[in-house]
């Protein structure tokens, strides 16, 4: 059970690595970099969550499973979430001819 | 894996009834679509598609009111069980409700009463979008459609932060697709571009803030992770100082801020709101913010409660200061930014996101309150108001579109002249959306603002009654732009090249429910007033039973957790708690302001003690 590793690493990649796919989505002005910096933040909830899982006391009779699971679940909403974001992404390349985020303005104010 | 894993009473699957006759209808409503598409042309294939779809939305009507019927009846049986149900059912359906599925979803009058409006509003919202062709794939749009409210359905149902992020994704991604369903304009892809970015980051944001709080209190489960956090002591309630807390707590603020749209994370809005086919954009600014307000509360207002603190400071020991900036800000900038509109939709965008700021003073009293389950009620009451309201208004919008390509406000030019009793109806939404007295939303926002000035510490006394004076203020401003709409109606000439048709049923049904729901409950506000705030009590006390009890902290090493929970102070936590009895609903206000004298002048009087009062013996 005990690793070498300490839960703090984790906690601090998880961290970054949040960091880097939130920056992504903020400055990358190309639809399908802001879609993988999405996905490198929902990566690192689920680091979180198994890196949390991991270190929890199991307590007798049921284990915290939900740490673990729904880390699968994440995985699967983020497979569904790029099917979707990819279909749009299509839609709208289609009509403006370009990917880059920043050309889709026909609304403001 | 663990061999006493607990088992899942299949009896359980009774209460998702309604969801499962909704999630199967969309897979019929695709296969009959993909039978007629060769035979039947696009509008023929609308109108045939549309009315089986209304089919299932009966069907699951049908269901969650017989549902809802079977467990009050059954509840209300003084000797034994009913005889009416077989011996197994009966016994089930006699206990008092609570949380099922290993205490992932609630079963309660809370549960009950949000699904029939929820399917309600999806029947309008059907109707609503038979009535012209925006699109070719009327089987994948109405099926999106059914997904989303089961998404809703099961969103406003979930006692546990697995569960409630998943229905999340499952309502936002069906709203996400159908927004970018209206193919002869391209501001349609562009909206549903924008609704999906802002929309996953948002989620990303949310489900890093939950990762946290599972790794600080070592569970999903609303109860128990009150439970861990109220167990630190009143000394060491709030936030101050908890660094990892305060993080997960403003993380799961942005992602529900997103939700609901509040400023300052409300940019998708007014652009998805606008490129939005006009029923998806009822969906989207009714079901969806009712669905996300309740998930709100239950988060905040359940889970989250030991870390509120009643404070004057600007950003005080608790969350309270931030909820209340956030909803002063909102409802603020929210009417300002309505009044420079002429799109009719984008107006009611901004509209909509005022309104979410009013909403935020009702958590905001709510969640300091010592009439906690009062003002969630009131909130609850507003909701259902507004949504309704709103469901009338958006029809407008779409009849707008059908009839004139644009949608702005000019285009309701002499509308008063054309077709008076539809006007008239409009009239009545437009006064309730501004909270004229004899409408449902002056009572909605009478409710609310009472709540909020109703409060027994002196330390949030100010803050909310700054707050309720703002609101007010913000309700004059709102006026202007709701009476820009009447002008248009009933004082300016009919222009343009193309006249507004007569409406046709799928637009006239909406307004006129709307109407009626507005009037009626605006000269009879008392029953629905009575039944949100009952039900505002178990969707904010259930107990989720499984592993409530069984909770871990995790200790890592150099890692600091929450301590413990203190097993004297955890109730003893069954399946089926039975905090929910109908006679304690109604006494639950007696029962918080009594405990809440019980604790004397001391600072925490909350909903924590007054829990322990109901669920167990009282603490001494």
């Amino acid at each position: 059970m005990a690793s070498d590793i300490p839960l703090n690493w984790f906690l601090y990649f998880a961290a970054a690595s949040f960091s880097i796919g939130l920056v992504g989505v903020l400055i990358r002005r190309n639809a399908i970099a802001v879609l993988m910096a999405i996905e490198i933040m929902l990566n690192a909830a689920n680091v979180n969550l198994v890196a949390f899982w991991r270190y929890g006391n199991a307590p007798a009779g049921a284990g915290p499973l939900p740490g673990v699971i729904l880390a699968l679940f994440v995985i699967t909403v983020a497979a569904a979430e790029v099917a979707v974001g990819i279909g749009l992404i299509l839609l709208c390349y289609r009509r403006w001819h370009a990917a880059d985020v920043d050309r889709y303005d026909s609304m403001s104010g | 894996m663990d061999p006493n894993l607990p088992n899942v009473d299949f009896r359980d699957f009774w209460f998702l009834a309604p969801a499962i006759v909704l999630a199967v209808w969309g897979l019929v409503v695709l296969l009959a679509d993909l039978a007629l598409a060769g035979r039947l042309s696009a509008p023929d294939r609308r109108r045939t598609i549309g009315w089986l779809t209304l089919a299932g939305v009966a069907l699951a009507l049908l269901a969650a009111g017989v549902l809802v019927q079977v467990q009050l009846l059954a509840q209300a049986e003084t000797q034994g069980t009913p005889r009416w149900l077989s011996p197994s059912l009966a016994e089930y359906f006699s206990r008092p409700g609570g949380a099922i599925f290993l205490g992932t979803l609630s079963a309660d009058l809370q549960t009950g009463v949000f699904n029939v409006l929820f399917i309600v509003l999806l029947g309008l919202v059907v109707w609503m979008s038979m009535a012209w062709s925006f699109t070719e794939e009327w089987g994948e749009y109405f099926a999106l459609l059914t997904w989303a409210a089961v998404g809703m359905m099961l969103l406003a149902a979930s006692e546990e932060l697995v569960t409630l992020f998943l229905t999340l994704e499952t309502m936002t991604i069906c709203l996400y697709l159908s927004t970018a369903f209206e193919k002869t304009r391209r501001r349609s892809a562009e909206g549903g571009l924008k609704y999906f970015v802002y929309g996953s980051v948002s989620s990303a944001l949310f489900l890093f803030g939950l990762s946290l709080l599972y790794g600080l209190t070592g569970t999903t489960q609303f109860e128990a992770i009150r439970e861990v956090l109220a167990s630190t002591g009143p000394e060491a309630r709030g936030l101050s100082g908890n660094v990892a807390g305060a993080t997960a707590f403003l993380l799961m603020l942005v992602g529900f801020g997103f939700k609901i749209a509040a400023v300052p994370f409300h940019q998708w809005a007014p652009d998805a709101y606008e490129g939005a086919p006009a029923p998806v954009t009822a969906w989207i600014a009714t079901g969806s913010k009712l669905a996300s307000f309740v998930a709100l509360m239950k988060v905040f207002l359940h889970a989250l409660q030991p870390w509120s603190h009643p404070s004057n400071e600007f950003m005080g020991p608790g969350w309270l200061g931030v909820i209340v900036v956030i909803s002063a800000v909102t409802m603020t900038y929210g009417n300002f930014a309505a009044l420079a509109q002429r799109n009719f939709k984008r107006m009611l965008a901004y509209s909509s996101i005022a309104n979410a700021g009013y909403m935020l003073v009702g958590v905001a009293a709510a969640s300091v309150s010592t009439r906690g389950a009062e003002a969630a009620g009131s909130v609850l009451f507003y909701l259902t108001v507004y949504a309704f309201a709103n469901i009338g208004a958006f029809a407008v919008a779409a009849w707008l579109v059908r009839d004139r390509k644009t949608d702005d406000i000019d285009d309701l030019n002499g509308l008063g002249m054309q077709s008076p009793l539809l006007a008239i109806c409009i009239l009545v939404l437009m006064l309730s959306l501004i909270g004229i007295p004899p409408f449902a939303g002056f009572f909605g926002k009478l409710y609310m603002f009472m709540e909020a000035l109703d409060q027994q510490h002196a330390e949030t006394r100010l803050t909310l009654i700054g707050l309720v004076a703002l609101g007010l203020l913000n309700s004059v401003v709102s006026a202007f732009y709701y009476v820009r709409v009447l002008k248009a109606m009933f004082l300016r000439e009919p222009g343009g090249a193309k006249r507004l048709g007569p409406a046709g049923r799928s637009i006239e049904i909406p307004i006129a429910l709307g109407t009626l729901v507005v009037i009626v409950f605006g000269v009879y506000p008392g029953p629905l007033i009575s039944v949100m705030q009952a039900a505002a009590v178990p969707m904010l006390t259930t107990s989720a039973g499984g592993y409530a009890s069984m909770i871990s902290a995790p200790s890592g090493t150099g890692y600091a957790p929450l301590p413990p929970p203190d097993p004297k102070a955890a109730p003893p936590a069954s399946p089926k708690s039975p905090v929910l009895s109908p006679e304690m609903a109604k006494n639950y206000g007696a029962l918080m302001k009594q405990a809440a004298a019980s604790m004397g002048p001391s600072p925490p009087p909350k909903a924590a003690p007054a829990k322990k009062a109901e669920g167990q013996p009282k603490a001494p």
